[in-house]
């Protein structure tokens, strides 16, 4: 028998299930000695026990569950990451852009850990990398595949020309382009057409939970406005888009009017923009505040669990708008039971965009001849 | 005569802005700058193609610079951009953003 076996006795008395909760709920200090027994118990007995195997594949996720955060500063440069400007731990700064994504990144940590359970972008704890200051007068943010990046707007404009403040300025956009990376990690949807439009969506999906996940707002308490407060008081509009109306969000003599469509029927067609991702993710975008009012409450709690399911387990790379919508759907029977409230709550959020479940696509010309000859659906 | 074409699409926003330039109508100053940041981005020797898989948000950029000789076009995105292209791109940048 190990000489340090003795030295830990008090958890070899320790039913396995009580070693579970300190693994998950003691103190640091609390857990690394019950991880430790863990461990020692396994060699005393030379095997490894089912509940040990359990215990072993709760230590994953809670061994690194710990948020790891690291603001950079760019220094108006292009050089990413940056210089270290805050790390996890250590007291605010006196950089606001600094504090707004170490804190906006931290939110929407907590809500994918508390709220579904997922243990950051990978689901395995991977350090949240965030560079500010960005170059000089970008008035963008972006996920480079690593890393969130953030410019400070249009900074380096005469004040009466300046169009757009810093981009840390809305927690739904550091939500947003967090979650760019979970898509990346999860369902990979590619960056084009109706498939980049999912990808868009997802991101606007989970960044304005994360804002009413703070605000603890019910769905008809949230205004559902993405970029809340990133246009300077120069234009005239309320965020970059609107999930409960899209295309209302601006209509401004210089910016013109915010293209969002919010029905299949004013689908937008282009090449630019990777195919218009950030125009017809409104379609998708609708669906989400839709299913969200029918179901009422917080929408991160089933309208959210229905979209996490279905973006983690169930969508494919090029998946289009209607996949999408059928494997919702799919995803609502399998957590709330088929022709449950929330099921139908999910048809009725797809149908308001003009998108019917189990439906079928016109691709061409020929089924849409076959259907006037009613060969087909 | 030598003008410049710039567009910037994509981003957060997904919107484009664009500004056509004819350098020869630019007061001394101006048209001396816009010279100086195409002889150092070596304009004229960029591929025309340095776009790579594109960043969720991030912005594409498409320079296109015609003279009475000659006329060549770059795509780029905002990590792609070789060191010496970066300051006419961010000039560039400045003033479709002024005239959006």
């Amino acid at each position: 028998m190990p000489r340090h076996h003795f030295a830990h006795s008090i958890f070899c008395i320790t039913p396995p299930h009580m070693l579970r909760e300190i693994v998950l709920n003691g103190s640091d200090k609390q857990r690394e000695l019950a991880l430790r027994s863990i461990t020692i118990s396994e060699q005393v007995r030379g095997q490894r026990g089912a509940m040990t195997k359990d215990i072993i594949s709760l230590m994953k996720p809670v061994a690194t569950e710990i948020k790891q955060r690291i603001v950079y500063d760019a220094e108006n440069g292009n050089q990413l990451p940056g210089k270290v400007a805050r790390q996890e731990g250590e007291p605010t700064v006196s950089d606001i852009a600094v504090n707004e994504a170490y804190d906006g990144s931290g939110v929407t940590y907590d809500m994918y850990y508390k709220v579904y359970g997922r243990n950051s972008i990978d689901n395995k704890g991977l350090r949240l990398d965030s560079t500010v200051h960005y170059q000089k007068g970008y008035d963008n943010a972006f996920w480079n595949g690593q890393q969130m990046v953030y410019g400070d707007g249009d900074e380096d404009l005469p004040e009466s020309q300046r169009l757009f403040n810093r981009f840390t300025a809305a927690l739904d956009v550091i939500g947003h382009e967090l979650t760019h990376g979970v898509t990346q990690y999860e369902a990979g949807l590619v960056y084009w057409d109706q498939s980049g439009a999912l990808n868009e969506s997802m991101s606007d999906v989970f960044g304005s939970l994360v804002k009413q996940y703070q605000r603890q707002e019910t769905a008809d308490q949230a205004n559902w406005i993405i970029g809340e407060g990133l246009f300077t008081s120069n234009v005239n509009g309320v965020g970059i888009r609107s999930m409960k109306e899209p295309g209302t969000a601006y209509n401004d003599p210089v910016l013109g009017k915010d293209p969002q469509p919010g029905h299949m029927d004013d689908y937008v067609k282009t090449i630019e923009d990777n195919g218009g991702v950030h125009i017809n993710s409104g379609i998708p975008n609708h669906a989400f505040y839709v299913t969200s009012i029918e179901l009422g409450g917080y929408a991160w709690e089933k309208a959210g669990q229905v979209w996490y399911k279905t973006l983690t387990e169930k969508l494919t790379e090029r998946a289009t708008f209607q996949q999408a919508a059928d494997l919702t759907y799919q995803a609502a029977a399998e957590l709330y039971g088929t022709g449950s409230l929330e099921q139908q709550a999910v048809q009725k959020g797809w149908a308001e965009v003009g998108i019917m479940i189990g439906g079928d696509a016109p691709t061409g010309c020929l089924p849409a001849i076959l259907r006037v000859f009613g060969l087909t659906k | 005569m030598t003008k410049i074409y710039f567009e910037r699409t994509g981003g957060f926003m997904g919107r484009k802005v664009s500004v056509t330039i004819e350098i020869n109508d630019l007061p001394d100053d101006q048209a001396e700058l816009l010279d100086d940041l195409l002889d150092k981005a070596d304009f004229f020797e960029l591929p025309a193609d340095l776009t790579r898989p594109t960043m969720p948000d991030s912005f594409s950029y498409n320079i296109t610079v015609s003279s009475d000789e000659r006329q060549h076009s770059v795509r780029v995105g905002d990590t792609t951009a070789p060191d010496n292209l970066r300051p006419l791109l961010e000039e560039l940048s400045r003033q479709a953003r002024m005239q959006r």
